[in-house]
């Protein structure tokens, strides 16, 4: 039996940092976990329904006692009902992280947001030319302007159907039409199944989790689509770079900042305030040496694929993090903060919490809310007040050295390391020296050992010559583990070794934050129509192992609605209904070529995957391995 | 003589049998009310978490004989004649613990009650409702556990109803439904698993 710590997480600066916090007496997610078991079966099984107030209801799984709600939904109802408002919360978060970002494009056009611009006007004309927008002769924020009018549209269209959606490959949008789930608009979507999911009006299982891949595929298709293009127009598209990760990241000796969300708005302009002259020179006149800003979940994702910042940790680490001691601030935008930081975590220690999104508030947190017109100068204030609180530090505890890795690639930049053109990975799975491509993605939950998940997964896949490309999370326990950096390939198989070396790139490509797994579906249809054929047809699969948000449960969906098989770590709450459990592992396939399954067992997951991939190197007449 | 029976592998850990236990003990017996009452209610009943997180629905078993009433110096604690039903006299209480000690299924619990002395701690046991039982309601617990978990019968009843379900489940060559459904089988074993994984 391992210790209690490694019980928790399989890393060192976690598992230290966790026996630090214990001898503090702060409660971190781990123990207010134990305080919630068991949890409510009824729930887990999403047997549980609180959508009107005759209930709330639950149905008995056992069959004796209540078997419908007051309303007469059964468990099939009940369980398809919960499923599509959980999509409908994850396609609502990305979608309005995407309409932040085009509002910015839209000051920025309009001069009203100082501080900010057009950093990669390539990508901006692309995506205008997409649009049918006129670029020929014109000035960039003219440009700059009507694009974002026209995505600004694509939240309410009117003209059915999403612009981006025809970056899928034409079967893909053929299968789309065919099951009625092209999605045809962002918000839409998401109000359709809010509405439908409303006492007395869809209550058939089966249509409303069509219309849940329909939402999903607006959140994929649109809202994440528009947050990821529309942030590589505003800060850049990311290129490779090499960066740090873990706890080791914090300075001892220079002022700390850590940005944690998801938002790059907030994050790039707190990044410019710490690289600022006057800035670092009030820091050395405080007694530090330096400003250090680190990132923790996406919001520091971003910065590390475009700027190459230090993450210090992924979702399970946010608490920890303030438990060294050595964070003067912590500013917050939105997903994935929990409420404990503020309240129960920093009030320990001598850290700054500040809130910064008109939509998000947390207890114990300072609020100091950024908009395009105030953004430039009130992170320069903040930094101050960072800077200021450099003297009121205790005791740090830094137990570790950080570990290097490399991120930022983009379909971009993936595309330019194979010279231009898919061909050469092409090339490189038709020959069988890749098998095929796995997007290891999303969260942690502390029903899993934090990180094993991930990174075993990913380990018993590269090993075996499939190629990885990881988000979110999910990027941070891989590159924590030692898997981004170009001497990884020792731990690859013979021919994913040959072919990432020859290209001096890693075996596990960090494709950036969880808004980016738009990227690997770009990837995927960049494969597709290169070989012409469907998403669904290449030796492709996603992998959430360690999910809990309901951006988890939209993203798995939008990936098994465009064709990829998607296998899931925790079970999400359907086992109510075989039904359900059956459509989604099996059913699926024959509406859309693409299934779910569930295996929390990371070992099993890669054996799954593999077996799911050399399927599909068969059918296409490849070279395949029986498993 | 009817008691509650406990019937672990239905249980769903939701907790309600807590809630409503706790609601049946307050002055009110309202939940909206019970919440804002002082002392705060106490449920007599507990949900612990088994090896692989599954529920437990623990409660007080009126041994007889009895540990906590052998054990009890003040002579606190006594058994209802009608109903076999193991009681705490408020009054006499003296919060010493050796109850607690005694007890082999730890059910006992110590804080101040509505029904006791103003500001006096004693021990508090489930009491079988009896309360509600005199007018001709079933315990609280099993009022709201719609799993089955908890049932207010006979045991003799509830043997011969288990003995039935168990010879069903190993008669060979017979269709018969199986003894836990397939949905909650499948969330089970995930759980199983990872607890596994968690070592």
């Amino acid at each position: 039996m391992s210790s209690k710590y490694e019980v928790h997480t399989i890393t060192k600066d976690g598992q230290l940092l966790l026996q630090k916090m214990e001898q503090d007496q702060v409660e971190t997610v781990w123990d207010r976990l134990a305080t919630q078991d068991p949890q409510c079966g009824y729930c887990e099984m999403g047997l549980s329904c609180r959508i009107c107030a005759m209930g709330p209801c639950r149905v008995d799984p056992f069959g004796e006692g209540p078997q419908q709600g007051v309303c007469g939904a059964d468990a099939d109802i009940i369980v398809a009902r919960n499923l599509g408002r959980m999509i409908a919360g994850g396609a609502a978060a990305h979608s309005d992280h995407g309409r932040d970002l085009v509002e910015v494009l839209a000051e920025v056009a309009a001069g009203r947001a100082p501080g900010y611009s057009i950093a990669d006007e390539e990508k901006l004309l692309k995506v205008a030319r997409e649009y049918g927008i006129d670029t020929a002769g014109r000035k960039i924020l003219e440009i700059a302007g009507e694009l974002a009018v026209a995505l600004q549209e694509e939240f309410g269209t009117r003209k059915g159907y999403l612009t981006m959606a025809n970056r899928a490959p034409e079967k893909r949008g053929e299968i789309w039409k065919k099951a009625g789930i092209t999605p045809r608009g962002i918000d839409r979507e998401t109000s359709e199944m809010m509405h439908r999911t409303h006492i007395g009006v869809d209550n058939g299982w089966q249509s409303l989790l069509l219309h849940g891949l329909r939402n999903a595929l607006s959140d994929g298709w649109g809202g994440s689509m528009i947050a990821t293009e529309v942030s590589d127009i505003l800060f850049g598209t990311p290129k490779p770079s090499p960066n740090l990760v873990n706890i080791g990241v914090l300075q001892e000796n220079e002022v700390n900042i850590v940005v944690h969300g998801h938002n790059p708005v907030v994050s790039e302009k707190v990044m410019e305030a710490c690289e600022s002259t006057d800035m670092v020179k009030l820091a050395r006149d405080k007694g530090a040496k330096g400003i250090n800003l680190v990132g923790v979940c996406c919001t520091g994702t971003e910065l590390l694929m475009r700027h190459g910042i230090p993450m210090a940790g992924n979702f399970l680490m946010s608490e920890l993090i303030i438990g060294t001691g050595a964070v003067e601030m912590m500013i917050v935008d939105y997903q994935c903060i929990m409420p404990s930081l503020g309240a129960a975590i920093a009030p320990h220690y001598h850290t700054k919490m500040v809130s910064t999104s008109d939509k998000a508030r947390f207890p114990g947190m300072e609020h100091r809310e950024f908009h395009p017109d105030n953004a430039a100068e009130l992170a320069r204030q903040l930094v101050r007040e960072a800077i200021e609180n450099f003297d009121q530090r205790g005791e740090i505890y830094l137990p570790v050295q950080p570990t290097p890795s490399v991120g930022g690639f983009s379909v971009e930049a993936i595309i330019e390391a194979l010279g231009g053109t898919p061909q050469p990975l092409i090339d490189a799975i038709t020959a069988g020296k890749i098998r095929g491509a796995v997007g290891v993605v999303g969260c942690n939950n502390p029903k899993i050992k934090h990180d094993y998940g991930h990174v075993t997964l990913t380990k018993r896949l590269i090993e075996n010559d499939y190629l990885v490309v990881d988000t979110g999370c999910a990027s941070f326990a891989n590159a924590k583990a030692g898997l981004k950096v170009a001497e990884a390939i020792k731990s690859a198989g013979p021919g994913l070794r040959e072919v990432c070396g020859s290209l001096g790139i890693p075996p596990v490509l960090n494709m950036g934050s969880c808004v980016d797994n738009v990227r690997i579906l770009m990837l995927a249809s960049a494969l597709a129509n290169a070989l012409q054929v469907d998403i669904c047809d290449l030796p492709l699969a996603g992998a959430a192992p360690e999910w809990f948000t309901e951006k988890a449960i939209s993203i798995g969906t939008y990936f098994v609605a465009s064709g990829v098989y998607t296998v899931l770590g925790p079970m999400p709450p359907i086992t109510g209904s075989m039904n359900i459990v059956n459509l989604l592992t099996s059913g699926l396939d024959d509406v859309v070529g693409a299934t779910f399954a569930v295996e929390a067992d990371p070992e099993k997951a890669a054996l799954l995957i593999q077996r799911h991939i050399e399927t599909k190197r068969k059918s296409l007449g490849l070279s395949y391995r029986e498993l | 003589m009817k008691q509650v029976q406990v019937h672990p592998e239905r249980c769903v850990g939701c907790m309600q049998c807590m809630l409503a236990c706790a609601t049946a003990h307050s002055q009110t017996k309202k939940l909206f009310s019970a919440v804002n009452e002082s002392p705060l209610p106490k449920p007599r009943i507990h949900v612990g978490a088994g090896l692989f997180h599954e529920g437990f629905p623990n409660r007080c078993h009126h041994c007889d004989p009895a540990p906590c009433m052998l054990a009890c110096l003040p002579g606190a604690i006594f058994r209802d004649p009608d109903t076999g039903t193991v009681l705490i006299d408020p009054d006499l209480c003296i919060n010493c613990a050796s109850c607690a000690m005694a007890c082999p299924f730890g059910v006992l619990r110590y804080h101040q009650d509505w029904a006791a002395p103003p500001a006096k701690t004693i021990a508090q046991k489930c009491d079988n409702c009896l309360d509600r039982q005199h007018i001709g309601l079933v315990p609280a617990c099993v009022e709201v556990c719609k799993t089955g978990a908890l049932t207010f019968e006979e045991s003799d009843a509830a043997l011969k109803r288990k003995t039935h379900e168990v010879a069903c489940a190993i008669a060979s060559g017979l269709e018969q439904q199986p003894l836990i459904p397939m949905g909650v089988e499948l969330l089970r074993a995930t759980k199983k698993q990872r607890s596994h994984l968690q070592c």
